[in-house]
């Protein structure tokens, strides 16, 4: 863009024909940045750093899900400005993603609203998440899902949306909303507002606890005892995640963790402040993630 | 040279890759003569960006934008023209459009789902088995085998020439150190034809075949609601004159129909076929015309490793070679008795097929007792299929040497001649 707006500033410099300059401006103002100014003949010599538009998103922008792994770009804790934002991150082995798909209640084109059961056709490593991703294929398409504790291939599990009466005795894999479930499984891959998409308690080994269910909500205790109340027609999958032992895991030297992206931390003897040490206190409120109608309102 | 040069710019220009980039800056510098140098502090060999979506209009009804777009040019306070499509009036095919799937001719609201060369069905032969609705018996059919033991049918030296056949695929086909995997399968399956071709003086009837390659099949049946079509060029295919003979007798072909299809609940029988809108009904071509000479499809063999870009692994490869095969005897059944579906065949199609990754074969008979797909009763087709049948153990270049001990020793180990003798009788199978 720079170098563009400096070669048009030049052009009365240039001995080129008007026509062909004229033309290549106009396809310019098409393309934007991205067109090479050196089309521009006879021009004086000089070096520029336009400001790239880095296309680090770009392999995020795919609408169609597939369960190909997609080539990634690393960020190496820099953003959108180029600075680093997150330090400690870069480098490690190079890792395609797999496109986890955390809407585990996600119908078919032709099948909604009925509870479904799939396959389990893989359980294999996945680069970019402490757990295992488990490959489930049901009807017609198939898809990656985190995997639970003994999900093994060859198993068939069961997901449904419907709340009855009973609650269910849950198998360990199957999806169900917060509703069905008895109080106390152990759930994972938590969604907090219904369809959204799971985004909690997701990591190896982890499990959060349903406590109780109050007229139309559930409150279920994260990973941190942390409570939440959310709605129960949220989906939520029976047990815990798999690869338990991950934090039983030693890394061992420098160079396992330079392998996974950790990049060292800064050497520099800092005094540590009021947030160091161990702290004892209170569990924090519980956390509510429904509009309730406001009393006052009444 | 400018109008031109300019014009290929502008085409280029999205496209461009660095190796161009300089050639083109060199001549049009070169050109001028004063060689000026112009670098860029920026990547010059990026990705094409996606084109950009334009900013939403916002249609208020009643109210109407002044735009000026009458005006011709640019004025500050007014919105800007919706841009008008235009469409050129001739047909020029280097700016082609296709249409969108729903606007062609061919769009029907029904699915079809096809089957290709570079399929992945994820259950494997189950799968084949339920869609061309076979009965699979593992291991080829005594008659078969009682051909292969014959020694009439054996050709001389048989052991030695087959080691020698191998030998030249595998070591002296190259001018490198060993022959890639794609040049030795290819090479041993020609070798392996032209020896098993040699027994044409003492079985004339061999002298009524032809091999033929890179044929378009395209065969369509119903099963249950939906629509299954195979589509694609396989592999080589052996013809012959006469057709094969048929493997199983009427009791047997009566038995199929107590057969219950392995279903695999709850993965769909339709899962990774291609699904498409845009079809053309049924179509049904053997992929030869109407006066070929040799018109029975005789053996089919496959590569594993004929498409570079698609990797099978052995089940799903032994699932392209059933499908395949079905589809041939079943586009011949079409030509022969019709494309209404027939409940039993007077006379069943018999088709062989025999799949290689260069070391490990696979062999296939099919034979094709009904046309009646749609329902899961009734008489079914039948298989036999052998599985993983090794022609040798090692080939090797280099030996294998552990701990100063030979433990795999150079040059061709553990031959197996059950292999090309089951190869052989497939081959002479309608012609002794």
């Amino acid at each position: 863009m720079a170098l563009s707006c400096l070669t048009r500033a030049l052009r009365s410099l240039t001995l080129s024909q008007p026509a062909l300059v004229s033309s290549q401006a106009a396809a310019w103002s098409k393309l934007g940045a991205q067109v090479p100014s050196s089309a521009v003949i006879q021009c004086r010599g000089f070096l520029t750093t336009a400001s790239l538009e880095q296309n680090r998103v770009r392999w995020k922008q795919r609408e169609k899900y597939t369960i190909r792994p997609i080539g990634m770009k690393k960020t190496g804790g820099r953003d959108h400005t180029g600075r680093i934002r997150t330090h400690g991150i870069g480098g490690g082995h190079k890792q395609r993603y797999r496109w986890v798909d955390f809407h585990r209640l996600r119908y078919e084109a032709n099948r909604e609203g009925q509870p479904f059961e799939e396959k389990v056709v893989e359980v294999r490593y996945d680069p970019c998440r402490s757990a295992d991703i488990a490959l489930v294929a049901g009807g017609e398409r198939k898809r990656w899902i985190i995997a639970t504790e003994n999900m093994q291939a060859g198993d068939i599990i069961k997901t449904s949306g419907v709340i009855g009466r009973m609650a269910v005795s849950a198998n360990e894999g199957d999806a169900y909303p917060l509703g069905a479930l008895p109080v106390g499984t152990l759930v994972n891959n938590l969604e907090l507002r219904p369809g959204k998409g799971s985004e909690y308690i997701r990591a190896a080994g982890t499990s959060g606890v349903l406590l109780r269910k109050v007229n139309g909500t559930a409150i279920v205790q994260l990973p941190s005892k942390q409570q939440v109340q959310v709605l129960e027609t949220c989906m939520v999958t029976v047990g815990r995640i798999s690869n338990v032992d991950h934090n039983k895991r030693i890394i061992g030297k420098a160079g396992r963790n330079r392998w996974l992206g950790i990049r060292p931390s800064s050497g520099l003897w800092q005094r540590k402040g009021g947030w160091a040490g161990r702290k004892i206190k209170p569990l924090p409120p519980m956390k509510v993630y429904i509009n309730l109608p406001s009393v006052s309102a009444s | 040279m400018f109008p031109e040069t300019a014009q290929r710019l502008k085409t280029a220009a999205p496209l461009f890759s660095h190796a161009a980039f300089l050639t083109d800056l060199k001549r049009l510098s070169a050109h001028g003569g004063a060689r000026r140098h112009l670098t860029v502090g920026r990547c010059l060999t990026a990705k094409v960006p996606p084109p950009r979506k334009p900013r939403e209009r916002v249609e208020i009804p009643g109210l109407e934008m002044v735009t000026y777009g009458e005006r011709m040019h640019y004025v500050p306070g007014l919105a800007k023209p919706a841009p008008q499509h235009w469409e050129r009036d001739y047909k020029d095919p280097r700016y082609y459009k296709s249409p969108p799937a729903h606007e062609m001719r061919l769009y029907k609201d029904k699915p079809c789902y096809m089957f290709n060369q570079r399929t992945s069905a994820l259950e494997g032969v189950r799968q084949a088995a339920w869609l061309t609705k076979t009965q699979v018996i593992p291991g080829l059919p005594a008659q078969l085998l009682s051909l292969a033991e014959n020694p009439e049918n054996q050709i001389p030296d048989q052991d030695e020439r087959v080691q020698n056949a191998i030998k030249h695929a595998r070591f002296w086909d190259t001018t490198e150190d060993r022959p890639r995997k794609e040049k030795y399968s290819n090479t041993l399956l020609l070798n392996l034809l032209h020896l098993c071709a040699t027994l044409q003086c003492s079985h004339p009837a061999l002298g009524r075949r032809m091999l033929a390659e890179n044929y378009s099949l395209a065969t369509t049946w119903k099963r249950g609601e939906d629509l299954l079509q195979i589509r694609g060029q396989n592999g080589l295919l052996l013809n012959s004159t006469d057709p094969l003979p048929q493997m199983s007798g009427k009791q047997e072909v009566a038995d199929t129909a107590d057969h219950v299809l392995d279903a695999f609940y709850p993965v769909s029988p339709t899962i990774d076929l291609q699904k498409v809108h845009v079809y053309k009904e049924e179509v049904n071509h053997t992929g030869f015309r109407d006066d070929y000479p040799y018109p029975h499809a005789h053996t089919l063999y496959f590569l594993e490793s004929a498409d570079p870009r698609c990797k099978l692994r052995p089940e799903q490869f032994r699932t392209k070679m059933i499908m395949f095969t079905f589809g041939n005897a079943l586009a011949r059944a079409h030509k022969l008795y019709g494309t209404r579906p027939q409940r039993l065949l007077d006379r069943p199609v018999t088709v062989q097929s025999v799949g290689t990754n260069g070391r490990i074969f696979q062999f296939m008979v099919f034979q094709l007792n009904t046309t009646d797909l749609s329902g899961d009763d009734g008489i079914k087709n039948q298989m036999w299929l052998e599985e993983d049948v090794e022609l040798y153990d090692f080939a090797k270049v280099r030996p294998l040497i552990k701990k100063k001990q030979v433990k795999i020793p150079a040059g061709l180990a553990g031959y197996k001649p059950e292999a090309f003798s089951k190869f052989l009788a497939l081959y002479l199978h309608g012609a002794v």
